[in-house]
């Protein structure tokens, strides 16, 4: 696909202006520029869904779907027909739908971090609390949690010995097992990770914010609070609300990474998310079909908030985005 | 014209861009397709030249061995690896579903890229095994007369083994793997030790005054007394008497279906694979896992229990085998279920008279395999795409000699073991290094220590007590004459002593009638497999099973225990616990008529 990409004549066309005379017409050329990523998305989000067609057939791994035999809709009934079924599937979404609003709810935390972070006056000190704060977003999940378990560890874990030591805790005490505040944990760890990177684009936003608004301001006699308050932020706020709905139509998608290596019998009962859940019995329980039917139900939800953003917009903007 | 060919190369390069991106997602459905009949070619291809260059300097091969009973993954190291390396010149690659996702996850993943590797060892001859024959994912050992040209020791020192294979497996022609553990003999099939036997450390249980234990619940307060008067291990880490991992849990938890063990109960009946029953080894019973007064959840209020007493490692749910065995080694254990989990018994400590021994609890029935001629339900394969098929078939071959196993087992002649007159004795190495010891290996032997370069597969080939034809004695070391002979050390002598001069563990349990033999069966046909709508439903129910058995393990107090308790079990019955648990008994039955025969 490289090479491909590579030999293609695009900068060319675009070097000489000339071309424009000489044959492709200005519409061709726009949509010839965008067919690569028409590309991408027809392969990377159509192409897949091709697989909902496993959720009707009783598939094992390593036989051809043609030689499963075909169900139909048993497994969607499966999800419904069955009352304890029906809790599991709503205990997962209850797990999803509240760490994904505790995601969005915590996205002012970079707003407020970016912000905080232009008003060091001292470089070196800024420069540096910005890539501390980054760097973790570059840490995977599976890293986070050898941290995590480096920490808390019962017998050798930093926390555990100093909780000791200090006698607050007379034994070792597991605190990755531990089924409280699951939710909170979850998100701090998230926040943890992402607070730095989630500023970046925020402290682009504040570096466009004209110089001379701040200047007024300080004619007028506004302290630093208020410029924050009465420039920055509105200054910001643009930037804000495109990536908060760029995140509500994420909203279902909070992966599994996280929720993957966190999970243990103790915890799971409120961190199986929906892609974890779909994990867990598609891949562990080795049910791919009724594995499929539950991921389906992620593409309805996504419609459903899809609806219900554009109707958000229509009331609030006038007009709608699709 | 000049536009005419860059219109065209345009046109080419973004057909040549969709062509190449479509390809990549193709690609993937090109592999997942079962492609039995183009293997099957191409091995038959392969064998035919390698056969001629069968000479003793042969290429390098690097097989990929697919275990899923392995706990280590990568490549064999050690003295193991040098005399696979030396024989037969291949390196084994050893990957292991126990570590890599855990589960099915690494089993399906491979079936769904069609290939299972060059050697695969299976856990049990049930779904998996029958699908992947079906498949046509492993290769027909008859295929091209590959068994009687390679397969000598094979149809030699396991002709039933392969007999039931063809018969149950292969459409009564054909052979796609076999069975492990294959010997005969009478009563139990174990040596010294069994396989399910409650290990103390039998110092300090001397210590505490060897009170008496008539049930299970009995050790507990032993145990307590114990921790009190050894709170720090070797390295001055706290000591727990149960320290449990989750790596192998199935369809249940694993540490707590050893009380079954050792009650006379197990999870499989010798010939269907496991599902939600415990089936008596001797008797006609059966017991469902969540049965209210069955030995699973009488296991599970003992480690209740001991966690409000302090003696559960909080860390049991976070951690792999690996790390309870490293646990173990540095003295932070004071039970084990298991005598072969027991790497704490060094010369050095037992010489101090420190160390691990049976304290078998009145009630005791330990559970016993017998010795099965048509071999255990643990398969060795080939994958159906080996390159060179008779190369790996040679080597299983090998396994399942004499020699095989006494090497894979115990490492080549003279080093940890030398014949005497015919007969072997431990060198010195030997007494030092077995049964796993980090003993430093010579360099002419591979270097390493002795415990890493132990042979990672983790599947057996012959009974280890069965008798070795070439020597006489069984292979098993601890049963040779001369280690008989051998003068106990300090433990030996003090716990021969108070069991009232048993010299093992097998002979006092037989004695005292504490032994339940499971009778192994020859069916004729497959393990019937269990249907989708089931396979669903055990799938999940086994999740909400092993999920609550761990948080009741941990429950704050009784009043949580309880709840959980009565959370799982109408869980588990609104997932069709029931629809499993009668099929499996029903099958179980099956397997009782032929017990009668």
């Amino acid at each position: 696909m490289n090479s491909a990409a590579g030999t293609s004549p695009h900068p060319q066309t675009v070097a000489q202006p000339v071309s424009r005379k000489r044959g492709i017409t200005e519409r061709y050329r726009l949509f010839l520029y965008a067919l690569p990523f028409l590309v991408l998305v027809f392969v990377f989000s159509y192409m897949p869904l091709y697989g909902w067609i496993y959720s009707l057939y009783n598939y094992r791994p390593g036989f051809k779907l043609s030689d499963t035999p075909f169900v139909g809709l048993q497994w969607f009934r499966s999800i419904f027909a069955n009352p304890t079924q029906t809790q599991e599937v709503l205990r997962v979404m209850k797990n999803t739908v509240a760490m994904s609003a505790l995601g969005i709810l915590t996205s002012v935390l970079p707003v407020a971090f970016a912000i905080l972070l232009s008003e060091i006056r001292s470089m070196r000190f800024k420069k540096t609390v910005q890539i501390l704060t980054t760097l973790p977003n570059f840490i995977s999940w599976v890293l986070v949690y050898a941290i995590a378990f480096m920490m808390f560890n019962v017998d050798n874990g930093l926390i555990n010995k100093l909780m000791i030591e200090l006698g607050l805790q007379d034994r070792g005490f597991n605190y990755l097992a531990n089924d409280s505040h699951t939710w909170l944990a979850m998100i701090l760890w998230a926040t943890w990770k992402g607070l730095g990177w989630g500023a970046i684009m925020y402290i682009a936003a504040i570096t466009g914010i004209d110089q001379e608004q701040y200047d007024a301001a300080k004619v007028d006699g506004a302290g630093r609070f208020r410029q924050m308050w009465n420039i920055t932020v509105p200054g910001i706020m643009p930037t804000y609300f495109v990536l908060l709905l760029l995140s509500i139509a994420n909203f279902i998608n909070n992966g599994m990474e996280q929720y993957f290596v966190f999970q243990n019998p103790i915890n799971k009962d409120h961190i199986e998310v929906l892609d974890l859940y779909v994990y867990n019995t598609g891949m562990l329980g080795t049910n791919f079909s009724f594995a499929t039917a539950v991921s389906m139900l992620k593409s309805i939800i996504s419609i459903g908030l899809l609806f219900f953003a554009n109707r958000l917009s229509k009331w609030v903007r006038g007009e709608s985005i699709i | 014209m000049v536009q005419m060919k860059k219109k065209k190369a345009l046109t080419a390069s973004v057909a040549v861009l969709l062509a190449a991106s479509l390809a990549a997602c193709s690609g993937g459905n090109n592999n997942a397709s079962p492609s039995a009949a183009p293997s099957g070619s191409a091995s038959s291809g392969a064998s035919a030249s390698a056969s001629g260059s069968s000479a003793p300097q042969r290429d390098a091969y690097k097989i990929d061995v697919f275990s899923m009973l392995s706990n280590f993954s990568g490549e064999q190291q050690g003295w193991f690896a040098k005399v696979v390396k030396d024989k037969f010149n291949l390196d084994l690659n050893i990957i292991s579903s126990n570590l890599e996702g855990g589960g099915d996850v690494k089993f399906s993943a491979m079936m769904s890229a069609g290939n299972l590797g060059d050697l695969v060892v299976f856990g049990d001859d049930g779904q998996k095994y029958q699908d992947a024959i079906k498949a046509g994912m492993l290769l027909d050992w008859t295929q091209d007369g590959l068994l009687d040209k390679y397969g000598q020791n094979l149809t030699k020192y396991a002709p039933k083994a392969i007999e039931k294979n063809k018969v149950n497996f292969g459409g009564g022609s054909k052979v796609y793997g076999i069975g492990f553990e294959v010997g005969e003999g009478e009563g139990p099939s174990e040596g010294k030790d069994m396989t399910y036997n409650p290990n103390l450390r039998f110092d300090l249980y001397q210590k505490a005054g060897s009170p008496k234990i008539t049930k299970m619940e009995d050790y507990l307060p032993v145990l307590k007394k114990m921790q009190e008067l050894e709170p720090k291990s070797d390295s001055g880490k706290p000591t727990y008497a149960f320290s449990m991992w989750q790596d192998w849990d199935g369809n249940m938890m694993m540490n707590t279906k050893a009380w079954a063990g050792l009650n006379g109960f197990d999870e499989g009946d010798g010939f269907n694979p496991g599902g939600f029953t415990l089936i008596s080894a001797d008797k006609n019973e059966v017991q469902g896992v969540l049965d209210e007064n069955g030995f699973y959840m009488r296991g599970l209020k003992l480690y209740f229990d001991a966690n409000q007493m302090g003696l559960v490692d909080p860390d049991s749910m976070t951690q792999k085998f690996d790390d309870v065995v490293n646990k173990m080694t540095d003295g932070q254990l004071l039970f084990t279920w298991f005598p072969w989990l027991n790497t704490y018994n060094t010369p050095e400590r037992l010489a101090e008279g420190k160390g691990f021994a049976l304290v078998p609890f009145e009630e005791e029935r330990t559970f016993s395999y017998g010795y099965n001629p048509y071999g255990g339900n643990r398969i060795w394969a080939i994958g159906a795409k080996a390159k060179h098929p008779e190369r790996v078939l040679e080597f299983i071959d090998w396994l399942y000699s004499p020699e095989g196993t006494m090497v894979a087992n115990y490492g080549p002649e003279g080093m940890a073991w030398k014949l005497e007159g015919g007969k072997p004795v431990l060198t010195d190495f030997g007494k030092q290094a077995l049964p796993s010891n980090p003993t430093a290996v010579p360099d002419e032997f591979g270097g390493g220590t002795w415990k890493d370069g132990q042979n990672q597969i983790n599947n057996s080939t012959l009974k280890l007590t069965s008798i070795n034809p070439e020597t006489g004695e069984p292979y098993d070391y601890t049963l040779w004459t001369s280690t008989l002979a051998q003068a106990p050390n300090k433990l030996e002598e003090s716990w021969r002593a108070a069991m009232g001069g048993a010299t093992s563990a097998k002979e006092y349990l037989l004695k005292n009638d504490m032994i339940a033999v499971n009778k192994q069966i020859f069916t004729g046909t497959a393990p019937e497999v269990i249907s989708d709508e089931l396979s669903q439903k055990q799938g999940q129910v086994a999740q909400v099973i092993k999920q609550y058995s761990w948080k009741m393990v941990f429950a704050k107090n009784e009043a949580e225990f309880d709840k959980l308790k009565k959370e799982m079990i109408s869980k588990a019955k609104g997932l069709g616990y029931d629809d499993v648990y009668n099929w499996n008994k029903s099958q179980n039955e099956k397997v009782f008529e032929y017990r009668a025969k």
